[in-house]
């Protein structure tokens, strides 16, 4: 097939030919046109123009679309492997929308409680919270030498151009390096948490946190995104069995094994009885891997990455910490929000106005962002771009129909023998 | 020459059952168009519910900046020195391909 390297998973959203009523509701959300099929006829799914966002997934009124990559039983079995040790590494967003798959209000944050039940299943904790804020350092350094360089005069060798781009969304990820490379260069080359997760598993993790052999580690990548099932599969990413091959050790295994989505994780619970609602709650204290800031934790928002990003960038440009840490002109929902700080570096004492963009939805506010970077006339420095409307919370691997957004669940809800 | 029959309006309406019509269409079209700003409207709502529980989970942090993570610090100390150094841009940092050019 066109447009993928070798090893990469070619298909994962499949529409079911039989299901398909032609409603053209997923054309709404799909951001890469990557949807065929004419109103009233059964459409079917482009995969080398598919991004593997899943929004068509989580928005189709008759829930068509299928997940169909499932690697629930694979990491049962690893459960069960004496000599495997299942390392999960949990994204912000999961944290909010795993109890509206066991009847809980959506929204509601059960960290402690998902330990609990992770705890419970047999895995071992590394918080994606944690890379998060690992990639603030690597994406924010990378971000404030651009900016020494560009804006305060400093010399520097080998820095990409400015604006530069979040590099955290795998689905944006994918639509840039298919429909406008040339606008890679611009890409932080920090990679996504969960990619960070992997490596630093299997090399710190693995040395000095639980003491194991690397390749006896299984990493499991637990995100509300089906595109994150693409990414783990990218053949570029097993830098930690190259790492330790540099350290004389052999093997090759990549660094995340398998990733689950949301409902993925809901249904293995379910698979080996952990009852969410009762499962005794676990904090994970004397984890290091398991400690993160609220900086990280944001990620999983639109503007999140932004402004975890500045309260950093802000404390290294100047020296001095933030008096008010909410950014609130990066949150909500507007299409695209803009920000600008003034800092004066402690170096120079120059005054920077660093400029930055919140875009979020591929398909309906980042065009014209785009299109400013390829001309040259873009104002900002930093721009964060997420594919789904919203950010991660409502990405395509979240439990669907919290609130029945299916036309039919919500009509069964009010039928009196249902 | 051609002979043209008399034929009566195969369709005929009266007032009372045009307003009829034009009543039940109009009203299916407004469901449609209801339904589909309550979806719209209730996605908006769950994403705003959840978006809020994120919140809430940096609001009651106690650290609530990435450089002051103490484990991250611990962990450059330990093993990768620190941002951008060669050991993290190897494990970190990736390159990006373009797929216009894969065949």
């Amino acid at each position: 097939m066109k447009g993928f390297q070798s090893q990469e998973l070619t298909r994962i959203i499949d529409i079911d030919r039989k299901l398909c009523k032609g409603c053209d509701s997923c054309k709404a959300f799909c951001p890469s046109e990557a949807i065929e099929g004419k109103y009233g006829a059964v459409h079917r799914v482009d995969n080398e123009k598919c991004i593997f966002c899943g929004q068509c997934l989580v928005n189709c009124p008759f829930g068509v679309p299928q997940d169909t990559v499932d690697a629930v039983d694979q990491v049962i079995s690893k459960l069960r492997d004496k000599q495997a040790t299942v390392v999960g590494t949990i994204a912000p967003a999961v944290r909010v929308a795993i109890g509206e798959e066991f009847g809980m209000e959506p929204g509601s944050l059960v960290t402690e409680k998902l330990y609990g039940a992770l705890k419970q299943a047999g895995f071992k904790v590394l918080d994606t919270n944690f890379t998060a804020d690992q990639t603030i350092m690597e994406e924010g350094m990378e971000l404030i030498g651009k900016i020494r360089h560009f804006a305060l005069g400093e010399q520097a060798e080998h820095v990409g151009p400015l604006p530069q781009f979040t590099s955290c969304c795998p689905a944006w990820i994918r639509y840039a390096e298919l429909y406008c490379p040339e606008l890679l260069p611009h890409m932080s080359s920090a990679k996504s948490p969960m990619m960070m997760a992997g490596p630093l598993t299997k090399t710190y993790g693995a040395a000095e946190v639980w003491k194991v052999k690397p390749e006896d580690i299984f990493m499991v990548g637990i995100m509300p995104c089906t595109a994150k099932k693409f990414e783990a599969s990218r053949p570029e990413f097993n830098s930690a069995a190259r790492y330790w091959q540099t350290q004389g050790r052999s093997g090759d295994y990549p660094d995340i094994d398998v990733v689950l989505t949301t409902r993925d994780l809901a249904e293995l619970f379910r698979r080996l009885n952990v009852d969410f609602e009762t499962v005794a709650e676990f904090s994970d204290k004397d984890n290091p891997l398991a400690q993160y800031s609220g900086a990280g934790t944001i990620f999983g928002n639109t503007g999140g990455v932004m402004e975890a990003a500045l309260r950093t960038a802000y404390f290294v440009i100047t020296g001095t910490e933030l008096d008010v840490l909410e950014f609130t002109p990066v949150r909500g929902l507007q299409g695209v929000k803009e920000a600008s700080v003034t800092m004066k570096d402690a170096k120079t004492g120059k005054e920077v106005t660093l400029k930055v963009a919140v875009a979020h939805g591929i398909k309906q506010n980042v065009k014209p962002l785009l299109d400013e970077v390829k001309a040259g006339t873009s104002p900002y420095h930093f721009i964060e771009v997420m594919n789904c409307p919203g950010g991660c919370v409502n990405g395509g691997g979240q439990p669907i129909n919290p609130m029945g957004t299916s036309w039919l669940d919500k009509a069964k809800a009010v039928l009196p023998w249902s | 020459m051609a002979r043209y029959d008399y034929v009566e309006k195969a369709v005929k309406v009266s007032r009372r059952e045009f307003l009829g019509i034009v009543g039940v269409a109009g009203a299916i079209l407004w469901t449609g168009a209801y339904v589909a700003t309550d979806l719209v409207h209730d996605r908006n709502k769950y994403i705003k519910m959840r978006a809020q529980g994120i919140y809430k989970d940096d609001k009651k942090s106690k650290v609530r900046q990435s450089h002051n993570n103490q484990a991250v610090t611990d962990m450059y100390k330990k093993f990768a020195h620190n941002p951008l150094s060669h050991l993290a841009e190897e494990l970190f940092h990736t390159k990006y391909v373009n797929r216009t050019r894969l065949v």
